[in-house]
């Protein structure tokens, strides 16, 4: 199976990034908890959710950390590198929410020997925005 | 509050002793949290695609480094509560126990290697004037997080901010 490559020679700024949904489901949420290794109980108990001010259980900021990581990488392929990512919090996204998930490249430079871009990026539920920031990636050149 | 806040500003600085994750970076926890992202980067779950990679062989993705430094359920971990944790308490004992993460931002230095070693400690960074906000009346304090491995290279520094608040102060 190949994976394929975005190129820093053929980025552009203003390229917009394929856009991405999941169903975000309370197994989502619990799953993704615990392989984040966070037991806090707002996470997967619904009563413990609702006793700190929630209404249900609700995805962990590591999870959100491990979505945009992996919208990023999609995106560039398995040879774009992080080099640094970050994440404005906001709306809580809970079970039955779809987490909607978007970007563009806001920046193409080279710093040493690194072919960097600025990734900005947002993801949304309909209550608004959940997460958004600039991550800033190495890409191959051809 | 400008008590509670002059001795917060005191402790800006100040960091936790180094302190070792429980799990050297493996493969299986590598594969359920890709599991639970559906991440499917072959660099972390694929030997033959990652052992032809610049890598040479998995490497863990570079955001699950918080996942390695966790508190166990059991047995609870001893030691000192960090600068950071101290500082939520001590804020939140002068009435700002409202809290809110708003933001994290996390830099990638070398990668996480099967087998390596992690630790990591926690610096108060922060902490804001009292400032209003559509949340409520508070302080913003910041966290930083550094993860080094057994070889003592930097792997990571995290930022993480919350913002303490007075429940009802919001609007």
């Amino acid at each position: 199976m190949g994976f394929s490559s975005v190129y820093w020679d053929e980025v552009q700024e203003g390229d917009e990034l394929p856009g991405h949904a999941r169903e975000i489901t309370r197994t989502t949420i619990v799953a993704t908890a615990i392989a984040s290794r966070d037991f806090q109980s707002v996470h997967h108990d619904h009563e413990g959710a609702q006793r700190e001010g929630a209404k249900d259980i609700f995805l962990n900021i590591l999870s959100t950390g491990g979505l945009v990581g992996k919208y990023l990488t999609d995106w560039s392929g398995p040879e774009g590198e992080l080099k640094k990512v970050t994440i404005k919090l906001g709306a809580t996204v809970f079970p039955g929410d779809t987490l909607t998930a978007g970007g563009k490249v806001a920046r193409k430079y080279e710093e040493g020997n690194q072919h960097l871009v600025d990734v900005e990026y947002h993801f949304s539920v309909a209550m608004g925005p959940h997460a958004w920031g600039t991550a800033t990636m190495a890409l191959p050149v051809k | 509050m400008s008590d509670a806040y002059e001795a917060l500003q005191a402790m800006v600085g100040q960091e936790s002793e180094l302190r070792g994750c429980l799990d050297d970076v493996n493969k299986a926890m590598i594969r359920h949290w890709c599991e639970a992202m559906e991440d499917g980067n072959p660099l972390y779950t694929d030997e033959a695609y990652a052992k032809q990679s610049k890598y040479g062989g998995i490497v863990a993705p570079p955001q699950m480094v918080q996942a390695f430094s966790m508190p166990p359920l059991w047995p609870k971990r001893e030691g000192k509560q960090d600068p950071f944790a101290k500082a939520v308490k001590l804020i939140g004992e002068a009435g700002y126990f409202g809290i809110v993460a708003t933001m994290t931002s996390q830099e990638y230095f070398v990668p996480m290697q099967l087998g390596d070693q992690l630790s990591y400690k926690i610096k108060l960074a922060n902490v804001s004037p009292e400032k209003g906000t559509r949340i409520g009346t508070g302080h913003f304090v910041t966290a930083e997080y550094t993860y080094v491995n057994q070889k003592d290279e930097t792997v990571c520094i995290q930022s993480f901010t919350v913002l303490t608040f007075k429940p009802g102060t919001g609007g």
